[in-house]
């Protein structure tokens, strides 16, 4: 009996005529899950499957597609020969041995002899006498076992269906540039923008030698664990170390952080705009800290014309943490290296900052000189 | 590069490692093989355990355990002699021990902590105080790895068995080993080395113990070292171990002597707005730690490294990590303790790699209390 693994699609079919180009997408981000792997990928009517693996790589593809934005949901199965015989074989290594369940087929091949409920019938009625512990409940069952019959004179046996990431297939709603930190918020960001398919491409800033080598690392191995779902594989960095040293020198600093963002915000902008992204993506969620206020949101969108995505705007931090434990992000993001040196933090920080304020702080910068320097020194490390 | 972090590690000796390279290349037999080659790696494993101990002990009195590193020494001493009552050591510790005593408490033996005081040197009597008749073990540090501050173990040690003769007394060696003159009275018990500061290897330890004293084993296996720690042995280690401990005990006065002087033209040379010293005048010639109060001792130990000179640090800066646990407790306030670095010396290093290194300190120090004064 060989083993393929079905998966199932999400809202591809409601794309009406941009159907075929979101399914060329997804299945190129399928193969790119599977780099690495031996196998054939078929799409059939509606979905597709992963054929010709060795099965003890079988956990290690579904952990891959469990990964891949667009899936629905997946399942392990059998592939037999379409005949009663051959599929009940078939139903045994799956079916339950014991407590309540029921048969659900679909029959795509309409000549096939039996109907869908005479084969429910048939297979139900083979497994109970076989088996005197099970018994039949078509409401609530404890375990299924599903039929698939094919017109290829197969037909797919298997008994559960797995959750898949759902979403949309990356790379079908454009590139987006993520202002990713070493925090907790910023990669749930990305993830939840690569969920509705966007490309999430990575910039972090640092202040070497105010923060160190460790910090970056750990950013970097943020973008990697987010890569598994946003497939990029390169992040940028650029020092803002100049900047704040001129901040802070020059700046009341109450605004030390408000003016820090504005800059970070020019430099994506210019960043994204190299880059073809087009959007900016942050961790923002409105309040958690100073500069997270809507002052502190109006004073950065003042600075750019790219549109500013903030998935996590109306999420609390609470939220956002079961959200990065299941990503697999979290364990990496508390690990204690910081970003932000605390040398450069004000006592106490302006929390609605206005805008002729800011503005007239900034003005004592040379803004364009220290944004253009920061751009030339960006570097950017493979993932 | 100039590298003065030899307290966190040294560069490993050239001369040991070539003289050892044979316990690769050709005989690199099992220790306890029992033909000729087994045998020969074996005789060359006692002579560098006789010469290791020697070094600091009689041999007649005392013999030595090899282990993968002086955190594993402590361990084992730790809690070979803390099972019951009450075990004491001091604030002074390397986690090695500090956090091996914090672990006493969950085994149900309570731990008690002495004062030290602003040099890094233990409160002596606190730290006779806190003995009584239930007192299982006494730990202390040789050398205060963060400081310098030497504590004189022997005399510890005599006043602590004066009190209770059946108190253990175990003490941290790791970077007195090699650097500091001493000889092992009986009535220190144990005492840990580790062969990474003196131009050995990484993963290379030792503990030395009195004869009579009943070492207890924590790895089980083939029953080397005498039943005391299994494991084949780290032969190549242990090698380069002894010849790297040949060369340091043969310069071990001249080194004092020079290194002495290089810690005090160092510290002459550091401007003394900007730094303030923390080690005392009477530790180890080979650690000077200061503290650029107010500015941020992994900051400036970056702008070093930017520099082409590598030193220690005593803080991260990170509101995540507290100060050194150790800085803390000698009673430094957070000004101080968020300011601290820390260099260390080895035999090799050289009159002009302090004096350059007092001038980039002296240089980054200024350049960032400009930008961030």
């Amino acid at each position: 009996m060989e083993k393929v693994i079905i998966i199932r699609y999400a809202e591809i079919h409601l794309k009406g005529k941009n159907r075929g180009y979101f399914e060329r997408v997804f299945s190129v981000n399928l193969e790119r899950a599977l780099k690495g792997i031996r196998h054939e990928l078929h799409r059939t009517s509606g979905r597709y499957l992963v054929a010709g693996y060795t099965e003890e790589r079988e956990e290690e593809i579904m952990e891959r597609i469990s990964c891949v934005f667009g899936v629905h949901s997946y399942s392990s199965a059998l592939v037999v020969p379409s005949d009663m015989e051959h599929v009940y074989e078939a139903v045994k290594t799956v079916a339950p041995t014991c407590g309540t369940f029921k048969v659900d087929t679909h029959r795509a091949d309409k000549k096939y002899p039996l109907t869908s409920m005479q084969i429910n019938a048939e297979i139900g009625g083979r497994l109970l006498s076989d088996f005197k512990s099970l018994k039949v409940n078509v409401h609530e069952p404890q375990s299924h076992v599903f039929i698939d019959v094919r017109e290829n004179g197969t037909a797919l046996v298997f008994g559960k269906f797995v959750d898949g990431a759902g979403g949309m297939p990356v790379g079908t709603s454009g590139k987006g540039l993520l202002l990713i930190s070493g925090g907790i918020d910023s990669p749930v960001a990305g993830y939840m923008l690569a969920k509705r398919g966007m490309t999430v491409e990575y910039l972090h800033f640092h202040s070497y030698p105010y923060t160190n080598e460790q910090a970056k690392e750990k950013v970097v191995e943020l973008a990697r664990e987010l890569s598994r779902y946003a497939g990029t594989m390169k992040i940028a960095t650029a020092s803002v170390t100049h900047i704040q040293e001129e901040i802070h020198a020059k700046c009341a600093p109450e605004l030390n952080v408000t003016l820090l963002r504005r800059f970070m915000f020019r430099i994506a902008e210019r960043v994204a705009r190299k880059q073809g992204d087009k959007c900016l993506i942050t961790g923002e969620s409105l309040g958690q800290v100073a500069s997270q206020t809507i002052e502190g949101i109006t004073s950065s969108n003042a600075v750019v014309t790219l549109p500013v995505l903030r998935p996590l705007i109306g999420f609390d931090k609470n939220e956002i943490i079961v959200r990065a434990k299941k990503i697999g992000t979290y364990d990496t993001s508390v690990l204690p290296f910081e970003d932000c040196c605390t040398v450069f933090l004000p006592d106490f920080p302006a929390i609605k900052p206005k805008l002729s304020f800011i503005e007239e702080e900034e003005s004592k910068l040379d803004v364009e000189g220290l944004v253009e320097e920061a751009v030339a020194g960006l570097e950017q490390i493979a993932l | 590069m100039i590298y003065l972090d030899s307290a966190a590690t040294t560069r490993p000796n050239e001369t040991a490692i070539a003289r050892a390279n044979k316990f690769i290349t050709e005989e690199y037999f099992n220790p306890s093989a029992r033909y000729g080659g087994g045998a020969s790696v074996h005789a060359e494993i006692e002579r560098a355990r006789e010469f290791l101990t020697a070094q600091i002990a009689s041999c007649d009195k005392f013999s030595l355990v090899f282990t993968s590193c002086g955190t594993e020494a402590d361990n084992q001493a730790v809690f070979t002699a803390g099972k019951r009552g009450n075990a004491v050591t001091d604030g002074g510790e390397h986690s090695a021990v500090f956090k091996s005593f914090i672990e006493l408490k969950n085994r149900g033996v309570e731990p008690r902590f002495a004062p030290v005081l602003k040099d890094g040197r233990v409160d002596g009597d606190a730290l006779l105080s806190l003995v009584d008749e239930k007192t299982s073990l006494v730990s202390i540090v040789h050398v205060n790895n963060e400081t310098g501050a030497v504590n004189d173990i022997n005399e510890l040690a005599c006043r602590v068995k004066a009190k209770n003769p059946r108190t253990v007394f175990h003490s941290d060696g790791v970077q007195a080993y090699g650097k500091i003159p001493v000889r092992l009275t009986e009535n220190v018990d144990l005492y840990s080395l580790s062969a990474h500061k003196i131009g050995g290897l990484k993963g290379t330890g030792a503990l030395i113990r009195r004869k009579k004293f009943p070492l207890q084993a924590f790895l089980f296996g083939g029953g080397q070292e005498g039943e005391l720690r299994s494991g084949t042995e780290n032969t190549y280690g242990i090698a380069v171990f002894r010849y790297a401990a040949e060369q340091k005990f043969r310069t071990l006065a001249e080194d004092a002597k020079r290194l002495l002087c290089y810690r005090e033209l160092l510290f002459d040379r550091l401007d003394k707005e900007l730094f303030a010293r923390i080690s005392p005048n009477d530790g180890s010639p080979y650690i000077l730690t200061v503290s650029a109060s107010g500015m941020r001792g992994e900051v400036l130990q970056r702008m070093l490294w930017e520099k082409g000179v590598a030193v220690g640090t005593g803080s991260a800066c990170s509101s995540k990590k507290p100060h050194s646990r150790i800085l803390e407790s000698c009673g430094y306030g957070k000004e101080m303790l968020d300011g601290v670095l820390r260099v260390s010396f080895c035999s090799e290093t050289k009159e002009e790699e302090v004096l350059h290194c007092a001038e980039a300190m002296n240089a980054v120090a200024s350049e960032y209390k400009k930008k961030l004064g």
